[in-house]
């Protein structure tokens, strides 16, 4: 298997934060992430602005009261 | 008579079933009721379609193999219920990608940016200043096709193979939807963070009045 370029590992940028690669080629951008000053610093800006995402998305439990209407409609 | 030997008969397995499946449901209705506010922007409908997917659930209990993955079933009748009765369109939107948006636009613009570069550390000073209704803003904006796959993929947690069952969609669909998604996302962002800035700059120093 030949060594990705920067170029390639930045394409795969996110493949790589959604867990979506296969091991050998996790393993290997893993590292060149780690390593390199262009592609460090890009992967952990995305890593971060995803995290960013989910974090601001978030949302306290459901409303007791929608909770008690939704299991009253079993009883019916 | 008959009949309520029968009901008798049944009572018990009817209310063994649902408590079973109020047990399920009620792991799963947090995560299912952000979902379905980030799908449908509005806590009314958002309750609707809540109640809308409990209901199926319910009524299709008897089809759930215990063992098998609950939250994925419960999303699928999410999903279904959400297309059936509130997604608008169902085809990818006719627009062209802008050029130079890529995988990396936030980071290209705040790395450009002047203002955000003198604050030392640009990507977190930009990171910290997007605030929740700007994230959900910016979330909101998005076209449904691409919306619903980053909210499954990046709130939800969901693999694109699970992304792709979920839809009815292949994969690579999946996949191109979800860039795009977070391509137009950053651009959004980008928007936000600039108003932030400017009104934060534009704001006169308290010392020296605003006379």
């Amino acid at each position: 298997m030949t060594e990705l370029d920067c170029e390639q590992i930045l394409q795969l940028v996110w493949q790589f934060l959604d867990g979506e690669i296969d091991e050998t080629r996790y393993l290997e951008i893993e590292a060149h992430v780690a390593a390199c000053a262009d592609c460090g610093p890009r992967y952990q800006f995305q890593r971060r602005l995803l995290a960013l995402v989910e974090m601001k998305c978030r949302e306290g439990p459901i409303p007791t009261e929608l909770k008690r209407k939704l299991f009253r409609l079993l009883e019916e | 008579m008959g009949a309520a030997i029968v009901a008798s008969q049944i009572a018990p397995i009817a209310a063994d079933d649902r408590e079973r499946f109020q047990a399920l449901a009620e792991e799963h209705l947090d995560s299912l009721f952000r979902a379905a506010l980030r799908l449908t922007r509005n806590r009314t409908r958002a309750e609707d379609l809540l109640q809308e997917t409990f209901l199926r659930a319910w009524r299709s209990f008897h089809t759930f193999k215990p063992g098998t993955n609950a939250r994925a079933w419960l999303y699928k009748i999410l999903m279904n219920a959400y297309i059936d009765g509130y997604r608008k369109a169902t085809r990818e939107p006719d627009i062209v990608d802008q050029e130079d948006v890529d995988e990396f636009y936030l980071y290209t613009k705040v790395q450009e940016s002047d203002d955000f570069r003198r604050a030392g550390d640009p990507e977190e000073v930009l990171l910290s200043r997007l605030m929740d209704a700007d994230v959900k803003g910016a979330l909101d904006s998005l076209p449904d096709v691409f919306r619903e796959v980053v909210i499954l993929a990046d709130i939800e947690g969901f693999s694109y193979k699970e992304i792709a069952e979920l839809l009815g969609i292949p994969i690579g669909t999946v996949m191109s939807r979800l860039h795009r998604g977070r391509r137009q996302l950053q651009v959004k962002l980008w928007e936000y963070a600039k108003r932030a800035h400017y009104v934060r700059a534009a704001k006169p120093p308290a010392e020296s009045g605003g006379r």
